[in-house]
C-alpha cells in the first residue's frame, strides 16, 4: 500500500508537470503573484532545480504537510482550503453513502426474494435505468423539474446567503456539527444493537431496539432545542433543506448498483443447503432472508460499495459542479481551471489517500464479515 | 402395540418443469412407528430425497403434491399453512440434510446457529438454558463444548455431522429424518457417525427414517424397511424379511449387487441400463425394462403397480410376486 502510495505521488506530479505550457513555470511570470510570493513558490517547489530532485522535494514536503500556497487566494495554504471545503463535501456525500447502501442493500434483498413477481420486474428494469443513465443529463433534468417545474427546493447554492449575512458563526460550524450529529447518531444506534444481540429472546430483543431508536428520536429533539444548537437550528436546517436535491439525485444513481449486486448474489446464496436447513428449523422467512441470506450475500455488496464511496468522491466534482455545492469537488476543478496548481494537487492527493483509506477499510471489514478470510490472516 | 408416529398415506407429488411434470413420488404409503427406524432405500433420483421434503413440507416451489396425506402424530401436514409448518417444523420433526457439508450458514457460529432453533421453539428459554442443553447435546453426540463458538470451516467433515445430529435434537422432536447423512464422508468417519446415530436414537427412544442408496446401511440401521424405485415403492417390511427373502427383481438385483463379508464368494451383478425417466409418469410395472426375466404382462405393462402383502407385513409389487 504505501508502494502504491508513492508511485500515487510521483505520477500525480509528474502529470501536472506535463501539463502544456509548463505551469509552474508560468506562474512565477504571473504579474498578479506578489513579489515575495515569487521567492517562495521558487524555494518550495525547487523550480530552478532539475525534474528528479523537484520531484524528491515534492515527496518530502508533502510528508511534512507542507503544500505551498494558493496562487489564487495568496496567503491560504491548500490545507486551509480544503479544511473550509471538506466538511461540505463529506456531508453530503456521508449522507448519501448512509441512505443509498442501505436502500439498495434492502431493495436488493426484497427483490431476490420475490423473485418472479411483477414487482420485482419493473423494480429490476428501473434499478437497470438508473444504474446506467449519464448522470450530468439525469441531474440537470431533476434540477429542472424539482427545482424549476415544481419550485419544491432550491435550484444551486448550499445555503442562502442573505439568511447568513448577520450570522454569528460561519456555516463551517455548522457543517461540522451536523457531521457530529449524524455520526452520534449512528454510534448510539450501533450499540443499542450491540448491545441487544446478546439477548436471548427475540420480542424483548426488539422492543430493545425500538426502544433505544424512540430514545433517539427524543433525544435529537431535545438536542436541538436546547442551548447553542437551538440558535444554530434554523441555518442548520437552511442547509439540509438545500441538501435534499443532491442528495436525492446522487442516491437514485448510486443505489441501483448495490441493489442490482444484492439481487444476483442473494439469489446465489438462496439457492444453498443452509438455506434449507434454516426453513426445516422453522425459522421464519424474515428471519431466513435477513439473517441467513443477506447476511452472507453481504460481503460482495460491500466490497463493491467501497469502491463506489471512491467513485461518488471522485464523481462529486460533477455533482458539486451541477448543484453549485462548494466542497472538494469544485475545488479541485476550480483550481484545475485556474492553473493554480498547488491547490489542484493536494486536493488529488488528497482524494487519493482517500482512496488508498477506502480499499484499507475494505480489506478490514473482509475480515469482520467473514470469518472464513479472518482465519486466513492469522496463520 | 406402539403407536404410529408417522403415516404417508398414498402420497403423489410431481415436478412441473418446461418438459412436462415429474411423477418424482407414486403412491407411496408407509407408516412409522414410535421407536422404530425406517429405512427408505433406492437409486439416486428415484424419489427417497423428495419423500424426505415433502415430510417437511420443505419441497421446492414447482413441487406440487397432487394427492395423499402425511399424518405427523395425527396431524395432518399437508396442505397446513406456513405458520403452523414453522411450529411443527424441527419441534416435531427434523432433518439431517444429506451433505451436512453445506448445511451449516459459514458465517454464524454453530451455537448460535443452534441456539437459534431452540429460540424459535422455545422463545422464553434464558441463553444459559440454552447453553446447558447444547452441551448436553454435544456430550450425547461426542463432541467438546468448545465447538460451540466455532465456525463451521473451523470443523472438520465428521465433526460437522456430528453438530449437524446434535442440532436436529436440539428441540426433542418426535422423528429425525436421516437423508443420506454419511455421503460425503469416508468410510471410518462413516461408520463413528452411523453408530452415534443408532447410540442416540436408543438413548432417546427417537424414531428415525434412515434414507440410504447403500443397503447395507440400511441393514445395520433399520427395523423395517421400503425399497424405491422409479417414485414408488416396490418392496417394504421388516427389514430382517426383506434381506432374507426379497420378492421384486429389483430389491434382489440390489442384494446381489452388494458383497457379503460372511457370505460364500461369488461375482457381484451389475444392474444393467438406466432408471425410467419418470416426465409424466410410467405405465405398469416401472421395473421391466431392466428386469432380468420379465413376462409377458409385465412387458406389456398391463399390470398397475400396486404392493400386495405375501407374508405377515412384508409387501411387494404384485407385478413381480406374480412371475416368481
Amino acid at each position: 500500500m504505501i508502494v502504491v502510495f508513492f508511485i500515487f505521488l510521483v505520477s500525480s506530479y509528474l502529470l501536472f508537470n506535463a501539463i502544456p505550457g509548463n505551469a509552474f513555470s508560468n506562474l512565477l511570470l504571473n504579474p498578479n503573484l506578489p513579489p515575495d510570493a515569487y521567492e517562495k513558490v521558487l524555494q518550495t517547489y525547487g523550480l530552478d532545480k532539475p525534474l528528479f530532485e523537484r520531484v524528491q522535494l515534492y515527496v518530502v514536503n508533502f510528508f511534512k504537510g507542507d503544500f505551498g500556497y494558493s496562487y489564487k487566494y495568496y496567503p491560504q495554504t491548500p490545507i486551509e482550503l480544503i479544511a473550509e471545503r471538506l466538511p461540505r463535501t463529506l456531508m453530503l456525500f456521508s449522507v448519501v453513502n448512509i441512505i443509498s447502501f442501505y436502500t439498495g442493500f434492502f431493495v436488493g434483498k426484497v427483490l431476490a426474494w420475490r423473485r418472479g413477481t411483477k414487482s420485482e420486474t419493473w423494480i429490476t428494469v428501473t434499478s437497470v435505468f438508473s444504474y446506467t443513465v449519464f448522470y450530468p443529463w439525469f441531474a440537470l433534468m431533476m434540477l429542472w423539474f424539482f427545482g424549476y417545474k415544481l419550485g419544491w427546493f432550491p435550484i444551486g447554492k448550499f445555503l442562502y446567503p442573505e439568511k447568513w449575512y448577520d450570522a454569528p458563526f460561519d456555516s463551517d460550524i455548522i457543517f461540522a456539527m451536523m457531521i457530529k450529529f449524524v455520526v452520534v447518531i449512528s454510534i448510539l444506534q450501533f450499540i443499542a444493537y450491540t448491545v441487544s444481540r446478546g439477548i436471548e429472546a427475540l420480542s424483548i430483543r426488539r422492543n430493545i431496539r425500538f426502544t433505544s431508536l424512540v430514545l433517539i428520536f427524543i433525544g435529537s429533539y431535545f438536542y436541538w432545542n436546547t442551548g447553542e444548537a437551538l440558535a444554530r437550528k434554523p441555518y442548520a436546517a437552511d442547509i439540509a433543506y438545500h441538501m435534499i436535491l443532491p442528495v436525492l439525485v446522487v442516491t437514485i444513481v448510486a443505489f441501483a448498483g448495490t441493489a442490482l449486486l444484492t439481487r444476483t448474489t442473494m439469489m446465489e446464496v438462496l439457492k444453498e443447503d443452509y438455506i434449507l436447513t434454516a426453513r426445516a428449523k422453522g425459522i421464519s422467512q424474515k428471519r431466513i432472508r435477513d439473517r441467513h441470506a443477506a447476511r452472507t450475500a453481504l460481503l460482495p455488496v460491500v466490497t463493491s460499495f467501497i469502491f463506489t464511496i471512491v467513485t461518488i468522491i471522485d464523481g462529486s466534482v460533477l455533482t458539486e459542479q451541477i448543484f453549485s455545492w462548494p466542497g472538494m469537488g469544485q475545488l479541485l476543478l476550480q483550481s484545475v481551471l485556474n492553473e493554480d496548481i498547488p491547490v489542484a494537487m493536494a486536493a488529488f492527493s488528497f482524494v487519493g489517500v482517500f482512496a488508498l483509506l477506502a480499499h484499507l477499510i475494505a480489506d478490514i471489514s473482509y475480515s469482520y464479515l467473514d470469518p472464513r478470510i479472518r482465519i486466513k490472516s492469522q496463520g | 402395540m406402539t403407536k404410529d408416529i408417522l403415516v404417508v398415506d398414498n402420497l403423489n407429488m410431481h415436478y412441473e418443469t418446461l418438459e412436462g411434470n415429474v411423477m418424482a413420488v407414486n403412491n407411496v404409503t408407509f407408516t412409522v412407528k414410535e421407536g422404530e427406524s425406517f429405512g427408505l432405500v433406492g437409486e439416486s433420483g428415484c424419489g427417497k430425497s423428495s419423500v424426505a421434503s415433502t415430510l417437511l413440507q420443505l419441497q421446492s416451489e414447482n413441487a406440487i403434491i397432487s394427492s395423499g396425506s402425511i399424518k405427523l402424530d395425527n396431524q395432518e401436514l399437508v396442505g397446513m399453512s406456513e405458520s403452523d409448518l414453522r411450529k411443527v417444523r424441527w419441534n416435531d420433526i427434523s432433518i439431517v440434510f444429506q451433505g451436512a457439508m453445506n448445511a451449516w450458514n459459514p458465517v454464524i457460529k454453530i451455537g448460535e446457529q443452534i441456539r437459534e432453533a431452540i429460540r424459535e421453539h422455545h422463545p422464553n428459554n434464558t441463553k444459559k438454558e440454552n447453553t446447558e442443553k447444547i452441551s448436553e447435546l454435544f456430550k450425547i453426540v461426542g463432541l467438546d463444548d468448545s465447538i460451540m463458538d466455532r465456525y463451521p470451516h473451523e470443523l472438520s467433515g465428521g465433526m460437522k455431522q456430528r453438530a449437524i445430529i446434535s442440532l436436529a435434537l436440539s428441540c426433542d422432536p418426535k422423528i429425525v429424518i436421516a437423508d443420506e447423512p454419511t455421503t460425503a464422508l469416508d468410510v471410518v468417519i462413516q461408520d463413528q457417525i452411523l453408530n452415534e446415530i443408532k447410540k442416540v436414537q436408543k438413548l432417546l427412544g427417537l424414531s428415525l427414517i434412515y434414507i440410504s442408496h447403500d443397503i447395507a446401511v440400511i441393514a445395520e440401521m433399520t427395523d423395517n424397511m421400503a425399497v424405491m424405485y422409479a417414485g414408488s415403492i416396490v418392496e417394504k417390511g421388516p427389514t430382517a424379511s426383506i434381506f432374507s427373502n426379497p420378492r421384486h427383481a429389483y430389491t434382489k438385483l440390489l442384494l446381489e449387487s452388494t458383497p457379503s463379508v460372511v457370505g460364500e464368494k461369488k461375482k457381484l451383478r451389475a444392474l444393467d441400463g438406466e432408471p425410467p425417466s419418470l416426465i409424466n409418469g410410467l405405465k405398469g410395472c416401472s421395473f421391466s425394462p431392466r428386469c432380468p426375466d420379465p413376462t409377458d404382462a409385465c412387458k406389456k405393462g398391463s399390470l398397475e403397480m400396486k404392493l400386495i402383502e405375501i407374508e405377515s407385513a412384508h409387501w411387494a409389487d404384485q407385478c413381480c410376486v406374480n412371475c416368481g
